[in-house]
C-alpha cells in the first residue's frame, strides 16, 4: 500500500545503541566495555552509579565471567585485554607495566609473567605493576568514567537491582531490568508518580498504561463492525471513489474522527464477486453519514447499495510513537535538554534561566494587542526554560501562543516545533501564527490530507503540490499522472516519492514553524529535524507520553499551554485511568511546584455568566474584557427572568431513564424544554448557528436531535443546524447561546459524569451571551459544587420553574451537600 | 558558580550549552552489599589465581620481546613535557583544574603485530615514575 509507510515506521528497531551498558543505559564508547564471554557479550559501563563497585566490575564479580573487549570508538579501539606476553586474559590478573626509560606501558599477567625472570633483563620497570582493576574500578583512563551529567541522566540501577538481573540472566541472557518488574496479566498495573529516579522507571510505569490503553482502545474498536449498511457512491474531486454511509454511534464509546480508517465489504452475489477495501474518513455530518474515501475502488460494486459491512481498521501508530519518545527520552541524552530532562522526572534542579534578548514590545504583527497578563505570559515564558501558560476560558490563549511563538522563532535558535492533541487547536495556532508572517508549515497525517482543513494553505501536502519552480515540473506531471491514472508504473511511482520526498524536506527545512499534532511530531517525515523549542497547547488534554512526543526531538525550552480546571486527556480503558494515565504532564508540573502563569482577563462571556467560574474555578482572578453593553444582544426578544442575568436555572423534575443502548441515560422531559427553549430563542430572532445544546450523555444527545426533528415546532431544517453535543466534544468551542440539559434525575444514584468540576467548568464556560440550565435541584444539591451553583442562581432571582411563558422563582429544597466531590 | 551564569550573555544560547544543576542525593552504598560484593571479588581474584598455577605447570618460561621501533617513535613525543595542554579535552578533571596528565604509548598486540597508541595517563600514576624521574634527570643536567 502506498499511503501506509508511515505504518511501517517502527521504534526502537535498531536505532538505540547495543553498546550501552546493561545495567544503567550509558553508551559512551570510551566509557564501555563488552564482556567477552561468548555466551554473554553484554556491554557495561565504568561507572558505580550507587554500588561499591563499577557496573562492569560488578558484572564480572557477579557473572564470574573475567574477560572483556574494548569498544571500537575507544582510543585503543577493539581491543580484547589480554597479557602481551602470555595471552592470559583474565582481567583480574592483569596490570600495566611501564618501560624503564620510554613512556611506553603494556599489559602484563600477575601470574606467571610479572614472576618471569626473564624480564628482568630488560627494559622493564616490574616494581610498578599497575592493576588493570582498581579499587573496584576499571583504571579511568584506560576506560573512562562516565561524566557525572552523563550518570545523573542514567538508569540509577542498585545492588539489588543488579544482583536480581544476574541472577535472572543465568537462565535467560535477554532478559532486560523491564522484566524483572513486570506485573502478572492481572494485576493493577503501577500507578503514576510524582518523581521518577530515572527515564526508564518512567517509561515502566507510563509504557504498560499506554499497553492498556492501546489494547482496550483495539478490542473496542475493532468490535465495532455494523452488517446491512446502505452505501451512497460517489466520486471526489480526486477522481477517487467515496462512499456515503450512515454509521451509527452507540453512546459514547466510538466517536469516528476524520482520517480513521474503515473497511468496506461486500459478500457477493449472483452478479457481483466478494469485494472489500480500505478508506479514510475524509467528513461526518452532523447526521452521522460517513464520506469514506476509498484508496482503491477496482471492483468495487457500485451499482449496489445494499448489503455492505464497515469494520474499523485499527492502528497502533499513536500508541507506537508514544512508546517510542519514551524509550527515546531515556536512551537518546540528546532528546531533550538535561534540565528539561530532571525537571520532567521531578528532580530537583536549580533554577536557570534562557539568556535571550527581550522583544521590545511583546505582541507580534498580525495579533491584537495584548493584555497585561498575556504581556507577563510572553515575557517570562521567554526567560525560562519551562514554562506553564494556564488560559481560562476565552482568556486568549492561542494569540498569546501565537506570540510567544512569534518571539521564539525570532531569536534565531532554528525552527519552533507548535503541537496541540488536537487537529483543530493546531489548525487555530497555524492560522494565527501565519498571521504574524512567520513562515509556518502544518503537517498532516497522510491519512487526513483528503480531510478538509482551513489552513489547507498552509499544509505540507498543499505546498508540495503547489511549489511552483521549474525543477518541480518533474514532480507535478507524476502527480497529474498519478491523479488521472490511479496509480503509476513502478519506475516512476520511484521517482515519485524520491521527487516528492525531497519537496516536502525542502519545504519543512524553509520553515519558521512547523505545526502538528502530538502525535504528529512523531511523523517519520520530522525523525532528523531538531526543535529546541516547543510549544504545546491544549496539553492538559494530553497523556504525558502524548506531550513526549515533541518534546523528544532536543528540547532545551517548553511551553505547556493549556487549563487544568478544564477536562483532561480521555482515557477508555478505566485500570490506565486508575492508575493516573488521565494526568496530564502539565499537572504534575504544577503539583510539582512549577507555578502556572495565568490569563486572567476574558473576552467570550457576560459578565453576569462569568461570575461563578471565577469565584469557583479560579479564585475569583477571571476580569471580565466584555462590558455587559457587549454582551447584550438587541433585538432579542428571549424571556429571561432577570434580563441583565442572561442565565437561568430551569427546575426540572421529570424522570431520567436508561437508554435503548443500555449504557446511557435520557431524560424525555428535559428534551422536550430543550426544543421550547430553542423554538423559543429562533422565533426570537437568534439564528441556528448561534445555538448550541450540551448535554453529558451521548443518549440524551441523540434523543434531542431525534425530537426536535421530529416535533419541532418550526421548519425542521432549522433545527438540524443546531449543534448538539456533549460537554466534552464542546470543550476549546464557544456559541452566543448555550442550552445545558443536565439529565441525572433520581433519588437514589449518583450524578454521574457531573460530578466532576472539570465538566462543569467546561459547561459554563461555552456561552458568550446567555445560558439556560434544565436540571433537577433536589438531585444535584447533593453534591457540594453544584449546590453552590444552584445557590448561586437562586441569589440572582435565576432558579425558575413553570411555562417558558411564565417563568416564577422555584422555591425547591436544596438537600444538603455530601462530602466535597464523590 | 560564577562561571556558568556569565555563559552564554546576550546571544542565543548554544546547542552545547546544557548545563543543569541537579541537587543530588550522596549515593549511599548499603554496607551488607558492600561486604558480600567484597567477598565475591575476594573469591573470583583467588580462584583466578589458583586456576592460573595450575594452568601453567610445567610451561617453559617466557621471553618478552619489545619492537624497536616503539622506543625510536617516542623520542621526539616525550619532549613535549607532562602538561597534557591541548590533548586536555581527553581528561576528566575533577577537581576543575588543568588536568596533569602524560602521553604514554600503550602496547598491544593486534594477531603477531605489534601495535602502540598513545593514550593519557595522570601524572600521579604509579606507571609514569620512571618518566618522571627521567624528566627530572633531564632537568638537573
Ligand atoms: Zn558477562
Ligand atoms: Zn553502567
Ligand atoms: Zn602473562
Amino acid at each position: 500500500e502506498d499511503t501506509a509507510d508511515d505504518d511501517n515506521y517502527e521504534f526502537g528497531k535498531g536505532d538505540f545503541t547495543e553498546h550501552a551498558c546493561r545495567y544503567c543505559g550509558v553508551s559512551n564508547p570510551a566509557c564501555v566495555v563488552r564482556c567477552n564471554v561468548p555466551s554473554c557479550r553484554k556491554w557495561f559501563c565504568n561507572s558505580r552509579g550507587n554500588t561499591s563497585g563499577s557496573h562492569i566490575v560488578n558484572h564480572l564479580v557477579r557473572a564470574k565471567h573475567k574477560e572483556v573487549c574494548l569498544h571500537k570508538d575507544s582510543p585503543l579501539g577493539e581491543t580484547i585485554l589480554e597479557c602481551y606476553n602470555c595471552g592470559c586474559r583474565n582481567v583480574f590478573l592483569l596490570g600495566f607495566i611501564s618501560a624503564k626509560t620510554e613512556s611506553v606501558v603494556v599489559l602484563l599477567c600477575r601470574e606467571p609473567c610479572l614472576s618471569v625472570n626473564a624480564l628482568k633483563d630488560m627494559n622493564w620497570d616490574l616494581s610498578q605493576w599497575c592493576p588493570l582493576i582498581d579499587d573496584r574500578c576499571f583504571l579511568q583512563w584506560l576506560v573512562k568514567v562516565p561524566s557525572e551529567q552523563e550518570q545523573l541522566r542514567a538508569r540509577q540501577i542498585s545492588a539489588q537491582q543488579i544482583n536480581k538481573i544476574e541472577e535472572l540472566w543465568k537462565s535467560n541472557p535477554d532478559a532486560s531490568l523491564e522484566d524483572l518488574e513486570k506485573p502478572g496479566v492481572d494485576d493493577e498495573p503501577q500507578a503514576v508518580a510524582l518523581k521518577y529516579e530515572d527515564a526508564y522507571q518512567y517509561q515502566n510505569v507510563f509504557a504498560p498504561l499506554i499497553k492498556l490503553e492501546a489494547d482496550y482502545d483495539k478490542m473496542m474498536k475493532e468490535s465495532q463492525s455494523k452488517d446491512n449498511v446502505t452505501i451512497r457512491w460517489d466520486i471526489g474531486l480526486n477522481k477517487k471513489r467515496i462512499a456515503y454511509f450512515i454509521f451509527p454511534k452507540e453512546d459514547n464509546e466510538l466517536r469516528l474522527v476524520p482520517g480513521d480508517e474503515l473497511r468496506l465489504r461486500y459478500s457477493g452475489d449472483a452478479a457481483h464477486p466478494a469485494w472489500q477495501s480500505v478508506g479514510h474518513v475524509i467528513k461526518l455530518t452532523a447526521q452521522e453519514e460517513v464520506a469514506l474515501e476509498l484508496r482503491a475502488s477496482q471492483g468495487a460494486p457500485v451499482d449496489v447499495n445494499h448489503g455492505f459491512s464497515v469494520d474499523f481498521v485499527w492502528k497502533s501508530t499513536s500508541f507506537d510513537r508514544m512508546q517510542g519518545a519514551m524509550k527515546t527520552f531515556a536512551v537518546d541524552e540528546t532528546s531533550v535538554s538535561g534540565y528539561i530532562y530532571h525537571h520532567l522526572l521531578g528532580h530537583e534542579v536549580e533554577v536557570q534561566m534562557v539568556r535571550n534578548t527581550l522583544p521590545r514590545r511583546f505582541g507580534a504583527p498580525g495579533l491584537p494587542e495584548l493584555n497585561a497578563s498575556q504581556v507577563f505570559a510572553v515575557k517570562s515564558v521567554l526567560q525560562k526554560p519551562i514554562s506553564l501558560i494556564q488560559g481560562p476560558p476565552g482568556t486568549g490563549k492561542t494569540v498569546t501562543s501565537a506570540a510567544i511563538v512569534y518571539h521564539m522563532a525570532k531569536q534565531g535558535q532554528g525552527q519552533v516545533l507548535v503541537c496541540a492533541p488536537s487537529n483543530v487547536a493546531v489548525d487555530q495556532l497555524a492560522e494565527k501564527i501565519s498571521a504574524t508572517g512567520l513562515k509556518v508549515v502544518r503537517i498532516c497525517a497522510k491519512s487526513r490530507e483528503a480531510v478538509s482543513s482551513p489552513v489547507e494553505h498552509l499544509t505540507l501536502h498543499y505546498q508540495v503540490r503547489h511549489l511552483d519552480t521549474s525543477e518541480k515540473s518533474e514532480l507535478h506531471k507524476l502527480q497529474q499522472l498519478k491523479d488521472e491514472q490511479g496509480e503509476l508504473s513502478s519506475s516512476d511511482e520511484k521517482k515519485y516519492k524520491a521527487l516528492k520526498r525531497a519537496t516536502e524536506r525542502e519545504i519543512s527545512q524553509s520553515a519558521d514553524v512547523i505545526c502538528c499534532t502530538c502525535v504528529g511530531a512523531g511523523d517519520p517525515r520530522l525523525a532528523n529535524f531538531r526543535f529546541r523549542q516547543v510549544l504545546i497547547d491544549e496539553s492538559t488534554q494530553a497523556t504525558e507520553p502524548e506531550c513526549l512526543i515533541p518534546l523528544v526531538l532536543g528540547a532545551k525550552q517548553v511551553v505547556l499551554v493549556g487549563d487544568h480546571c478544564q477536562l483532561g486527556p480521555v482515557i477508555m480503558c478505566k485500570k490506565a485511568a486508575r492508575a493516573g494515565l488521565a494526568q496530564s504532564l502539565f499537572e504534575r508540573l504544577v503539583l510539582l511546584g512549577v507555578k502556572p502563569i495565568r490569563l486572567q482577563v476574558q473576552y467570550r462571556m457576560h459578565p453576569s455568566l462569568s461570575e461563578f467560574p471565577s469565584n469557583s474555578f479560579y479564585e475569583g482572578t477571571l476580569q471580565n474584557g466584555v462590558t455587559v453593553n457587549e454582551r447584550q444582544s438587541t433585538g432579542i426578544d428571549f424571556p429571561w427572568p432577570v434580563p441583565h442575568h442572561p442565565m437561568f436555572f430551569y427546575v426540572q423534575m421529570g424522570q431520567e431513564e436508561i437508554s435503548a443502548s443500555g449504557t446511557s441515560y435520557l431524560n424525555r422531559t428535559e428534551a422536550a424544554n430543550v426544543e421550547k427553549i430553542v423554538t423559543t430563542f429562533l422565533r426570537s430572532g437568534v439564528v441556528p448557528g448561534q445555538i448550541g445544546v450540551i448535554t453529558p450523555y451521548e443518549g440524551q444527545r441523540a434523543y434531542i436531535v431525534n425530537y426536535m426533528s421530529r416535533n419541532g415546532a418550526l421548519r425542521q431544517q432549522l433545527y438540524k443546524e443546531i449543534e448538539v453535543a456533549s460537554v466534552d466534544s464542546f470543550q476549546g468551542r464557544e456559541k452566543d447561546y448555550i442550552i445545558l440539559s443536565c439529565v441525572r434525575s433520581n433519588e437514589h444514584q449518583g450524578i454521574g459524569f457531573l460530578n466532576d468540576p472539570r465538566r462543569l467548568n467546561v459547561a459554563l464556560t461555552r456561552a458568550r451571551y446567555g445560558i439556560v440550565i434544565l436540571g433537577n435541584p433536589k438531585v444535584l444539591s447533593k453534591q457540594p459544587l453544584w449546590n453552590s451553583l444552584l445557590t448561586h442562581y437562586k441569589e440572582h432571582e435565576c432558579l425558575v420553574e413553570g411555562p417558558l411563558n411564565n417563568l416564577k422563582q422555584s422555591m425547591v429544597q436544596f438537600q444538603k451537600p455530601k462530602k466535597i466531590y464523590n | 558558580d560564577d562561571e556558568d551564569d556569565d555563559r552564554g550573555g546576550g546571544g542565543p544560547a548554544s546547542a552545547e550549552e546544557d548545563e543543569v544543576h541537579v541537587r543530588q542525593k550522596v549515593p549511599e552504598v548499603d554496607p551488607v552489599e558492600e561486604a558480600n560484593f567484597e567477598e565475591e571479588l575476594r573469591a573470583v581474584m583467588q580462584e583466578s589465581m589458583e586456576q592460573r598455577r595450575q594452568e601453567l605447570r610445567g610451561r617453559p618460561s617466557l621471553n618478552m620481546m619489545i619492537p624497536m621501533n616503539v622506543f625510536e617513535g617516542s623520542a621526539k613525543d616525550h619532549g613535549r613535557g607532562a602538561m597534557g595542554g591541548e590533548s586536555g579535552d581527553e581528561g576528566q578533571d575533577e577537581e576543575g583544574g588543568v588536568s596533569k596528565e602524560v602521553p604514554v604509548k600503550v602496547l598491544v598486540k593486534r594477531g603477531n603485530k605489534q601495535q602502540t597508541k598513545q593514550m593519557f595517563i595522570p601524572w600521579d600514576c604509579s606507571l609514569v615514575q620512571s618518566t618522571k624521574q627521567k624528566e627530572a634527570a633531564e632537568l638537573e643536567e
